[in-house]
């Protein structure tokens, strides 16, 4: 009797010791910044920060496809506001013009089965690599989301999608839909370190660190 | 496909990709939506799809298939106008008058969903109906008869 509590005794031991290793498994977060940068490449892009935008409502044009220089942009043209519930419901709605498909016409309105601007917190536009990481991780401004399903959000919403398919004549995002999530996988796997959390690791590990040998 | 248009059915044989404005001035001969830019950018083409004010040169047939299309021609009628449309009158809004159907289905509209608009929301929702007469002042004042109107004041 007492050799089986012992084995039990043991056997939870290891188990609980296993969980804790793996909670404590050594993460890289250099490797999971870089994976963090591909993603801001991604989510800084005009086709995916053009309508991810502050409490005006205001859809900005920025990007090679409206004749702008880098780091140039206006906002949408005509006055387009896309109001609180930001589909522009009570003034002019966005698929007033934005139908469900990619119009073929150069110029012509893009369009996917849902047009809406962003919902407010989740505000991209002129917002640092920091911000947006750490925007995206905070369920409050992300739709409620554990990391995973953001990944599910990337991979599966067909406006999300939009930014690899903008239509003829427009800058894709860069990478692809099954990049994006490959590396919002990886970054989560490494602990989604936020480029603020890896200067305070970088000071940490600097302070750590051993004084030179003198020769 | 089959469309409702201004109340009347009809069947067309058109492809799903053709704009829905060229169905109806082509193939129905209802020509007061009127062809502009054919980019969704000047307002011209405006109709109604179920209510809602729409780019018709840039919806395409199949996406309306069974859906209730208005134009100018079913707002109203010379006896009984919609109030926008007596509002234009009253105003004089017209110049030379290419751009106003199109004016006129996008603050009837926009009168449905906001009866009482302020300057701005006119501002925004009327935008992107461009006329290049200029009439925008006298568009403004005739959207807020228009509302007066409707409003019964």
């Amino acid at each position: 009797m007492m050799l089986t509590r012992f084995l039990i005794l043991i056997a939870f031991t290891l188990s609980a010791t296993s969980a804790i290793a793996q909670e404590d498994a050594p993460i890289d977060p250099q490797e999971g910044l870089a994976t963090w940068a591909k993603i801001f490449e991604i989510v800084s892009h005009p086709r995916c920060a053009n309508c991810h935008v502050p409490e005006d409502n205001r859809p900005r044009w920025s990007g090679a496809h409206y004749g702008l220089e880098e780091g140039e942009w206006r906002y949408h043209g005509m006055n387009v506001n896309g109001g609180e519930d930001r589909f522009g419901t009570m003034t002019l709605a966005c698929n007033a013009c934005h139908q469900q498909e990619n119009s073929d016409v150069p110029h012509g309105p893009p369009g996917a089965h849902v047009w809406m601007l962003a919902p407010v917190e989740m505000v991209w536009w002129q917002k640092s690599s920091g911000e947006i990481c750490e925007q995206i991780k905070d369920p409050e401004r992300n739709g409620g989301r554990n990391l995973e399903e953001v990944a599910e959000h990337i991979d599966h919403d067909h406006l999300v999608h939009w930014g690899w398919d903008p239509g003829p004549g427009r800058e894709p995002a860069p990478y692809s839909r099954k990049e994006a999530v490959e590396f919002f996988r990886s970054w989560a796997a490494a602990g989604a370190p936020c480029p603020d959390v890896a200067e305070a690791t970088q000071d940490y590990l600097e302070d750590q660190a051993l004084p030179e040998t003198a020769e | 496909m089959q469309l409702t248009v201004n109340g009347q059915n009809y069947n067309v044989d058109v492809e799903d990709d053709m704009p829905l404005l060229w169905v109806l001035r082509d193939e129905l001969g209802i020509t007061g939506p009127k062809y502009g830019c054919g980019i969704a950018m000047c307002g011209a083409c405006t109709v109604h799809i179920d209510g809602q004010a729409m780019r018709s040169c840039s919806v395409p047939a199949g996406q309306v298939d069974g859906s209730e299309v208005t134009t100018i021609e079913g707002l109203g009628s010379p006896e009984a106008l919609h109030a926008v449309q007596a509002a234009w009158i009253e105003e004089q809004v017209a110049q030379c008058g290419y751009c106003q159907s199109g004016q006129i289905m996008a603050a009837a509209a926009f009168l449905s969903i906001n009866p009482e608009p302020t300057d701005s929301d006119i501002d925004q929702a009327m935008s992107a109906n461009l006329c290049r007469c200029g009439t925008y002042p006298r568009i403004r004042a005739a959207v807020k008869n228009a509302a007066a109107k409707l409003q019964g004041v």
